[in-house]
Parts: C-alpha cells; structure tokens; sequence
C-alpha cells in the first residue's frame, strides 16, 4: 500500500513558528511553509505531510471533522472548545499561564457578592469556578479582556499571561493558575484508526525532536 | 424581508438523492437484521427523562432535546435506542423465551454545539442481541457488524474490538484511587500518549504500571494480543479476545478485524468486549456496539445484552453519490385516456415518465422541454402517439 499523505493543520503565529522549527529538526523540509505566497495547502517536498494554517479554534474544527488528519493547537483552545479526538503530545513550545487576574489590592473572595469575570474563554472559566462551587458572572470579550477590570465591567479576568507586562501596566495581578498551557499535536480519531503506521512516525519523529 | 424559515441547528432538509442514498443503507441493513433472525421493535420519540437516568449511563442533561408535558413532567427526545429497548424488554418481553433478538431504525437526537457542523438527528440502524451471553453470542453480533457494513456497501473498513476488562484488570492490580483511575481512562481514551506516560511515572517498574503506560499504543493487527500477554499474562479480557478472534478469522472474519485495547469509553456501562466500525471517507466511528449486562437489572430482568448501531448517514457519506433517474418520457392525454396513459406510466422505468396536467398539446410539449424529457407520449381521439422533441 503506498503511504498516505497526511494532513495536519498548524495554528498560525507563534505556534507555526515552533513547529516549523520541530519540523526542520525533523528534517522536514518546510520552505513551502516558510514561504507560502497565495498558496493556503503546503506540501512538504520530503514527506508526506501537507500543511494548513488556520486560527486556533479553525483547527480544532478541521481535525474533528477529519479534513485534517493531525493539528497542533494551544491546550487553552483544546479546554475551551471540547474535545473529541486523540491529544497525543505535549510539544512542549507555546507554554504559558493560564490565570485568574484581579485587580492589585482587591480581596476578590472575600465578598459574597457575586464576581464578575470577563474572559475570552467562557467555558474554562465557568468549569474553574464550578470546581470550587462558586457562582460568577462570566461576560465574553473579544478583544483586550484587561480592558474590562479598568472600566469597571468586572472584577476579574481569566486569560492568558505570557510575561504579565501587560497585566501589571494595567494593575492587575494574577493570583491563581488555571490550567497549564502549551501546544498540543492531536490526531482525528479515525485517522489514526485508518493510518496508525504512518500517524505513529510522525508523532515519534516529533517526539525525538522535542526541546529541552 | 425573507419568508423563508430556516431549520433548525444541527437538523437539515434531505431531497432526492440524499434520501436515496440514506434507504440504500437502511434497507441493506434491515434485510441482513431479518435474515439472521431478528425482529424490528419501534419505541416512542420522546421518553420521560428519568429513564435515561434509570440507566446509569445518561447523557450530560445539554446534549438532550427536552420538552415538558402538560403534568410538567421533563422527556426528552430519544437520545439512544438501547435503553427503550431495556425498557421495552422489562416491561413487555421478559417472560418470553431468551434469546430475544431485536432490531430497531430509528433516529436518535442530540443536540450539539452551535456552529460545529454536528448532527442533531442521527438516523441508527442497530440490533440488540438479549439474554445471551459469552462466545457464540458475541461472535454472532460481530459477525453480522462486519456484514452489516460490507452489506451497505463499504469496501474499506474495519471492526476495531477491545475488552474493558482489561482496563478494569490493570486499574485494581495497581490499587488505583477512583479518582487515579479516571484520570488514566481518560489519558488512555484520549490517546495522551505522553501525560499518561508522566501520571504512571510512579508504577512504570509493574507490569500492570507498564501495561497500562502501553495500552494507547495498543491497537492495530492480532500482533497486539501478543504484545498485551507479553506486557500482562494472566488477563481473562486478552484470553476471551484470542479465542473470539480465532472463531471470527476461522468463520472468514479475519481481514475485518483490528483491534485497539485502548477502547475505554463509557467503561461503566459496557460489561465486556466493545468494538468500532471506521470507513475511508468518516471522520469517526460510523458503527458502535459492546456487551452490556448491566443495563437490563436497572429495569427489571437481570439479562445479559449485546449490540451494536450504525450511523446511517456515516456510512452513506462513504458511499458514492445516489444516481437519480432522469426524466425521459412526458405523458399528454385527454382525460378520456386517462387508464391507458396511467397504463404507459406504470410500465416506464420508474422516476422516468410523468403525466403532463397541461390542457394543450403546445403547453406539454413546452413542460417536456422544462423538465428535459426527450419524447412526448400523446393519448387523445386520434388514438396514441410519440413525438421525439
């Protein structure tokens, strides 16, 4: 049987950048990726594997469905949307806090009143605080959630830290941990049904190749 | 503004082919179900709530379509099929002869999230084998899952078998915390390769620590039950699994089986072995079954149980596309003729010919133009006639 040629969505920006560089330590090479122009399908000239970008939640989608056969997404996005396919490895790049922020100096549990919590992530949100049997209030914001506490819409946020400049510049502090976050390589689940051989290579070679 | 209003989200209109394709399956199937003895049973569409509770294994409450009647008494639409059938089978069937054997095509409904491209109504085809149990019942029920899929018409696919036993096996030889032995059944359901091998840390010097670590990788070709005894002797689940196979590959079955020892879903229904149909084309399993004895005692009757449903549209999606007859033939007559031309129209190729209601030869023959219809068929008192247009 000749080898399938597997797909595998990438999540664009910082995540593409780190696999691409796995993949070339794999020996992968990814000039098409490098170098897309208006092309959206990238096939690596020395394997079989064929690339896509996408937004993170876009690749979740791909890969449920099976358009893609593997992807690599951040396990905030995994958390958030539900899962049902294979989470094989931890890449170990993209990590980053995932955390509750308040503002400096405010006693956010003391209170009976309810919290309110702007987030881009309604449902992580709502699974940590039903954890610790607290009602909040969650309010979904699109854009820059630090924005939120400023203005008075909440008393906290749950979102991403990668360096907590930004945070800090905006008075907010982050007290509690949410949840690990760092990119994930998942696998659609009857692909790996279908093409266990070739889908176990990959992930290996990934493996190998790990940093650190 | 529009008058048009849309349906609702996960559910969608099915026209011609569509439902072409979807009989085709169904009718393979029912006709293999009659042929090896079962009996079609049809349950309501909507079941009061608290029989899905009854039985230990309900779906989480959003996915459930719900309605109140008018006592404010909760139901939903059917979720599953197995559990009406328990229901059905406590109620009704249980001083009947065992074994029953049963089928059902009916639609379940789920309701997905929004915008997932998910279905909310699921047509099933599916039998329920009950009050049988060990090898030949369940070698009978894999049998007739591989014949169902071939019969629809797959050519590549495969019926992946496990054994939760297994699992159960491994969890308590390492005296696992309830709370441990969810978390390793969801790394291992997951395929987490790598977060399953960093929580067993711990017990990686066991064989049951090792076998456990392993299990994710365990599905392929039978070359997994060796690698399972070398990794863990002693298991009954592994022991059942070669000798229902044995059967199975002497019966002609062995190119359609595969096996994946990781398949550890809803380990607190099914009662022994599980398996999964995969098709080239879906994107997921598009046939689910397993042993479950558990389920009837919750109703009544203490009755072993095992089965299996097959995703209708799964399958059909795998298959080519429905080729819909075309029109050929119109049919003008005048309404004294009216036998002769349903006469003409009945001996067509069916979905090929169509009488006309046009009142003038010239509005037929600009009709048969319309919809593509090479000759026109004319019944009138000048007797019948055919103009090729």
């Amino acid at each position: 049987m000749t080898q399938k040629r597997l797909r595998i969505a990438l999540t664009k920006g910082r995540l593409q950048d780190h696999t691409v560089e796995l993949f070339e330590r794999m020996g992968l090479d990814c000039t098409p990726i490098r170098h897309p122009g208006r092309r959206l399908v990238h096939s690596i000239p020395n394997y079989p594997l064929d690339a896509v970008l996408a937004k993170a939640p876009d690749v979740i989608t791909y890969v449920e469905h099976g358009v893609c056969d593997l992807g690599v997404v951040g396990k905030d996005t995994i958390l958030e949307q539900g899962r049902s396919f294979y989470e094989v490895l931890d890449l170990g790049f993209g990590r980053c806090r995932f955390a509750l922020a308040v503002r400096e100096g405010s006693d956010f549990y003391g209170t009976y009143k309810t919290r309110r919590i702007a987030t881009k992530y309604p449902n992580v949100t709502r699974n940590f605080f039903e954890e610790k049997g607290m009602d909040v209030s969650i309010i979904k914001i699109e854009g820059s959630v630090e924005l939120a506490p400023i203005l008075d819409l909440a008393d906290g946020i749950v979102d991403i830290v990668e360096t907590g400049a930004t945070l800090r510049e905006n008075g907010l502090v982050p007290i509690e941990d949410v949840a690990a976050v760092s990119a994930r390589l998942i696998v659609n689940t009857a692909s790996m049904k279908l093409y266990k051989e070739d889908i176990l290579r990959l992930i290996e070679g990934c493996k190998a190749n790990l940093e650190g | 503004m529009s008058n048009t209003i849309p349906t609702p989200e996960g559910t969608r209109d099915r026209l011609f082919g569509e439902c072409q394709e979807r009989r085709c399956v169904q009718e393979a199937l029912l006709q293999l179900f009659r042929c090896r003895g079962f009996h079609e049973v049809r349950t309501p569409e909507v079941e009061f709530y608290d029989l899905f509770l009854r039985s230990g294994n309900p779906l989480p409450q959003e996915q459930l379509l719900k309605i109140v009647d008018r006592g404010g008494r909760i139901m939903v639409m059917r979720p599953d099929c197995t559990t009406p059938i328990a229901r059905v089978v406590a109620a009704k069937l249980k001083n009947l002869p065992s074994p029953q054997r049963l089928y059902y095509d009916q639609t379940v409904f789920r309701s997905g999230k929004e915008h997932r491209g998910g279905r909310s109504e699921i047509a099933q085809c599916g039998v329920e084998l009950l009050g049988a149990q060990g090898l030949r019942a369940d070698a009978e029920v894999l049998a007739l899952a591989a014949d169902s899929l071939r019969g629809a018409g797959l050519e590549r696919f495969h019926i992946e078998l496990g054994h939760v036993g297994l699992f159960h096996d491994l969890a308590r030889a390492l005296q696992l915390s309830q709370e441990d032995t969810e978390t390793i059944r969801c790394l291992i359901e997951g395929k987490n390769f790598a977060a399953l091998a960093d929580f067993l840390a711990p017990y990686v010097d066991t064989e049951p620590g090792k076998a456990l670590d392993r299990l994710p990788y365990l599905f392929g070709g039978v070359e997994v039950l060796d690698e399972a005894e070398r990794l863990f002797s002693g298991s009954p689940s592994i022991a059942y699994l070669r000798q229902l196979y044995a059967v199975l590959e002497t019966a002609g079955y062995g190119a359609d089986l595969r096996f994946d020892l990781g398949l550890v879903h809803q380990i607190d229904y099914y009662t022994g072995v599980v398996f999964r149909g995969y098709a080239v084309g879906a994107a997921d399993a598009v046939l689910s079954g397993g042993r479950y004895d558990g389920l009837l005692a919750a109703f009544g009757p203490d009755m072993p149980a095992t089965g299996f449903a097959v995703d209708v549209d799964a399958v059909a999606g795998c298959l080519p596309a429905a080729e819909l007859p075309q029109a050929e033939l119109l049919i003008h007559y005048d309404p004294a003729c009216l036998s002769r031309a349903l006469a003409a129209l009945d001996l067509a190729t069916p979905g090929t010919a169509q009488l006309s209601p046009c009142d003038t030869l010239e509005k037929s023959r600009e009709l048969a133009w319309a919809k593509g219809a090479r000759t026109l068929l004319i019944f009138d008192g000048n007797g019948e006639r055919r103009e090729a247009l």
